[in-house]
């Protein structure tokens, strides 16, 4: 309880409010920016926030985390151009009732719902994460190796074209984190007799090259479609009847959106659409749906920024990222030294308390923001092109620069960003290579240590069952569906 | 003649992923030796070519899969130029400063987009530039590299 009260007073410290209304705003900003998602600016915000305390610096990525979510259903509504990925289930409804002249409606629907769905997933964070961690000190090594597994093989179903591309890029993140000096060996790897490769890939420099350059180089292989702004007042509260239509479909989005978030790897967009198909199927106005719904608004809204609650879940109790953008939170503090897992509630229990209570002022910030600012928001996406992405990919190099004042940063930036061009035109998502690179070593490290624990036999798994059933879990997720369809075919109609 | 399309597989990708695969499987017989003291259990090379295999593993069933996007649209000029300009911002920065070569960057993506207000161009770049002089060198002290004229012109 003290710890709880000392991470709730940390909001009185001038320089963290500070953080957290920056951050809000910021989050508000770049979700609205079409193109510009909430991992790609905690990417690039990365290296600002080295040389903050970590408190501050969670607070400050945990709020952008926040309102980014919200900030996208803005430009979603308004020019039907999801500034984030996790508000595309928004746009169906949300910009039908904004061509019916009912914007402000959904954008207030669409603030109450975010904030509803975050303020549930953030107390769930608070009463779950704990108990979780409780949970996980029982935890060895061969549970860890098994979690890490699991997590990353929920990367097949992070989205994207393919599950096999999918974990491929995982595979390939995981490979990325040998490069260096093995631990236990001593023995370099992969560094080609470059030094600075000896202490490993440098998560900065990757992070942003994947997310931002390569989102720059994808953008200059597009033709741009003006976008035009609808006219419209203000946001405005939903009316009590409104309310009264959209309470199911907000607590169902709020169910769904924490607990996706908090299964490993899957973040707030799968939330939001799974919300969407959910908030539809429970509908008892379904024939509104695809012409312009409310409750197509609040489902998704809820879900999705429930999720990022969800999300913080796995990554501060286990230090398994429950999204791609928890991975870059997780890379964030792990390069100033913070290493998240159940250690860190009994450790820096108030380091811990001050991210939920910067989350939750995040929660109703962006509501009391969203209500009084949208209009100007939703300009945000009238931003030329040609103006924005030359100015991300400049903050992209100083940002990579910055940390380390290395050339050689710049240059690993760029070559992530072409490998994330590559990525991204061949149907591979950037978010699994990012969950493998930060799970690698623990997959490697966990590995070793429980060979070494079961006398190299990897029979040994079968006396720990936790690690057992995580395993099977995985094997189930990863074979289950193909091993249906085989069923499915044997058996005749 | 049928008249049914065979289905478009993954071959291609496919095979770039295998050839990654076998690149890294190759580079982990350059490794040193582990020595001998250490040598129980997993080494520094078996982790790497257990990734390696699962990868090739992977590939293989990618190969099997049939397309399901369509082909990519061929990068256009103005990509292959943004290319271009992101490659040359390294050797133009080392000639004339990063603070420099970040404002000619904006200015010249931004006309190669298609931005034909050059005044307000040049605000951009040149507030983005000031922007960043004023967080990176003056708040946070980073020294950015001067280039070979600043180094001429301020020694």
């Amino acid at each position: 309880m003290d710890a709880f009260l000392g991470g709730m007073a940390t909001l009185g410290d001038p320089f963290i409010l500070l953080m957290v209304v920056a951050g809000t705003l910021l989050g508000i900003v770049v979700g609205a920016l079409p193109g510009i998602s909430g991992s790609t600016t905690i990417a690039l915000l990365l290296p600002f926030t080295i040389g903050l305390s970590p408190i501050a610096a969670l607070a400050f990525m945990g709020s952008v985390y926040c309102a980014a979510n919200f900030g996208g259903s803005i430009t979603a509504i308004m020019v039907n151009a999801p500034g984030d990925p996790s508000a595309s289930a928004t746009a169906i409804e949300g910009y039908k009732l904004a061509q019916k002249g009912q914007a402000g409606v959904a954008l207030g629907m669409s603030a109450v719902s975010s904030a509803i769905g975050g303020i549930v997933s953030v107390v769930v964070l608070i009463f779950a994460a704990p108990l979780l961690a409780r949970a996980a000190y029982s935890f060895g090594p061969p549970e860890y190796f098994a979690l890490a597994i699991f997590g990353l093989s929920m990367c097949a179903a992070i989205g994207g074209e393919s599950r096999v591309k999918n974990l491929i890029a995982a595979a390939i993140g995981v490979l990325l984190a040998t490069v260096g000096i093995d631990l236990t060996s001593g023995i370099d790897r992969f560094s080609f007799g470059i030094t600075e490769l000896s202490d490993g890939i440098d998560f900065v420099p990757v992070l942003i090259g994947l997310f931002a350059v390569s989102e720059m180089l994808e953008q200059a292989t597009l033709r741009g479609v003006p976008a035009t702004i609808i006219a419209y007042t203000s946001a405005k509260l939903p009316s009590w009847a409104d309310f009264r239509k959209c309470n199911r479909s907000i607590w169902i989005g709020s169910g769904i959106g924490t607990f996706i978030g908090a299964l490993p790897a899957l973040g707030a967009t799968t939330a939001a659409l799974v919300g969407y198909a959910e908030t539809r199927r429970w509908s008892k106005h379904k024939h509104e749906f695809g012409h312009g719904s409310l409750e197509g608004v609040a489902g998704p809204e809820a879900a999705n920024n429930a999720a990022v609650g969800g999300s913080m879940v796995p990554t501060l109790a286990l230090g398994v990222p429950g999204s791609a953008t928890t991975a870059i939170i997780l890379a964030g503090l792990m390069v100033q030294g913070v290493r998240p897992g159940p250690h860190l509630f009994t450790e820096q229990p108030t380091l811990l308390y001050a991210v939920f209570a910067s989350m939750l002022a995040a929660n109703l910030l962006y509501l009391v923001m969203g209500m009084g600012m949208a209009k100007i928001f939703a300009r945000i996406s009238l931003i030329p092109p040609t103006l924005l992405w030359p100015g991300v990919f400049v903050l992209s190099v100083i940002g990579a620069y910055g940390p380390n004042q290395a050339i050689g940063d710049v240059v690993v930036m760029l070559a992530a960003g072409v490998v994330g061009f590559l990525f991204r035109r061949h149907g591979f998502s950037p978010a699994p290579l990012i969950m493998g690179l930060v799970l690698g070593r623990m997959v490697e490290e966990t590995l070793k240590q429980s060979m070494i624990i079961f006398d190299q036999s990897v029979a040994g798994f079968a006396g720990r069952p936790i690690a057992l059933g995580l395993l099977l879990v995985t094997a189930i997720g990863l074979f289950g569906p193909a091993l249906l369809r085989l069923v499915r075919r044997g058996v005749p109609a | 003649m049928s008249g049914v399309a065979s289905p478009r597989r993954e071959a291609g990708v496919a095979l770039v992923v295998a050839a990654v695969a076998a690149l890294g499987f190759a580079g982990t017989f350059t490794f040193d030796e582990v020595p001998p003291a250490l040598r129980e259990g997993l080494g520094a090379a078996e982790f790497p070519r257990l990734i390696c295999i699962v990868i090739l593993a992977l590939a293989a069933l990618l190969a099997l899969q049939e397309k399901r996007s369509e082909a990519a649209e061929p990068v256009p000029a103005t990509g292959w130029w943004t290319f271009a300009a992101c490659a040359g911002f390294l050797p133009v920065m080392a000639v004339i400063g990063m603070l420099p070569a970040m404002f000619l960057f904006v200015v010249a993506v931004g006309r190669l987009w298609g931005e034909r207000r050059i005044a307000l161009l040049l605000a951009s770049g040149a507030g983005l530039v000031a922007a960043i002089w004023l967080v990176f060198v003056r708040v946070f002290a980073i020294t950015l590299p001067a280039g070979w004229l600043g180094e001429q012109l301020l020694g």
